[in-house]
């Protein structure tokens, strides 16, 4: 997002002259009034200046990118934002030092960013924006081991012909096996149980 | 630290002209303490408090590195000791 914050003698003024700075349309932008400002009695005395904020979206990657950037300098940690759109997903890569302290313990500190920077993306969008972080290829690494771990659970399924149940499991680690699963011959899978102790069931087909 | 929580706090409410964060420095631990407009104390918080919690872990991870400790609280203003008469 592109702010600016701009003072007018009405709001419409203030906002067509945010608007032009910015360089974008009237009907792509968010207008926050600060204050509707009032008019001069007698043309001279008493008035106030309307004052608005007026945000301009710059694309959801780059939106994205730019908040967690932000965030990550405020930690005062040496690192670096990429960003990329995948279908309706934002997918950002974190690049640079102290990605231990970024990543936390199994994860732990990117799924919180994930939420952080997610929440501030609806709420600037008004609609659900899902956002996927990743540091120095932490999540790329874990989801390749969590796909071999599904194709040797699924190769046992289908040879005993026996359900099995995997240990609980967060959505998004479960997203993981539920899709490299989705085209196998020989199972199915599908998540049981609810909150914390949601488990992925792989079943004979 | 005061500013990444400002800067976080501010990003999710609807009234961030609202928003006040204090910050309490000790030997090696830190206090924040977050104020927000009484509407907004929900959005700082989120459901079963995820955001809450993110914002400490957040806060926690960038206090680590300078070898400190930091604690976020979250106060709402109709939860002053002044006002729970209404």
């Amino acid at each position: 997002m592109k702010k600016i914050r701009m003072k007018g003698k009405t709001v419409d003024e203030a906002v067509a002259a945010a608007l032009q700075v910015l360089g974008g349309e009237k009907d792509k932008a968010k207008v926050t009034v600060i204050s509707e400002g009032k008019p001069a009695m007698l043309g001279v005395l008493g008035g106030a200046d309307a004052e608005v904020e007026v945000a301009l979206s710059e694309g959801l990657a780059e939106d994205a990118r730019k908040v967690l950037q932000e965030i990550l300098d405020k930690m005062v940690f040496m690192a670096m934002v990429e960003g990329s759109l995948e279908g309706d997903r934002v997918e950002l890569k974190i690049k640079g030092e102290d990605m231990g302290r970024i990543i936390g313990k199994e994860g732990a500190t990117l799924r919180c960013l994930e939420i952080i920077v997610g929440s501030i993306l609806g709420r600037q969008y008004g609609e659900r924006v899902r956002v996927g972080i990743d540091a120095d290829g932490y999540k790329d690494k874990r989801n390749q081991a969590f796909e071999r771990l599904a194709k040797e659970a699924a190769k046992e399924v289908a040879e005993t012909k026996q359900e099995k149940v995997l240990p609980p499991m967060n959505a998004a680690d479960r997203r993981i096996i539920h899709l490299s699963l989705q085209d196998d011959a020989g199972v199915t899978t599908y998540s049981k149980g609810e909150g914390r102790d949601r488990r992925l069931v792989i079943a004979p087909k | 630290m005061k500013e990444l929580v400002e800067y976080i706090v501010k990003a999710l409410v609807d009234k961030p002209d609202q928003i006040s964060v204090k910050e309490t420095a000790g030997e090696s631990i830190t206090i924040l303490e977050i104020r927000t407009a009484p509407e907004d104390a929900g959005k700082v918080i989120g459901r079963e408090g995820r955001i809450a919690n993110s914002i400490r872990a957040i806060t926690k991870a960038a206090a680590a590195k300078q070898n400190r400790k930091v604690t976020v609280e979250i106060l709402t203003d109709d939860e002053g000791p002044g006002k729970q008469s209404a």
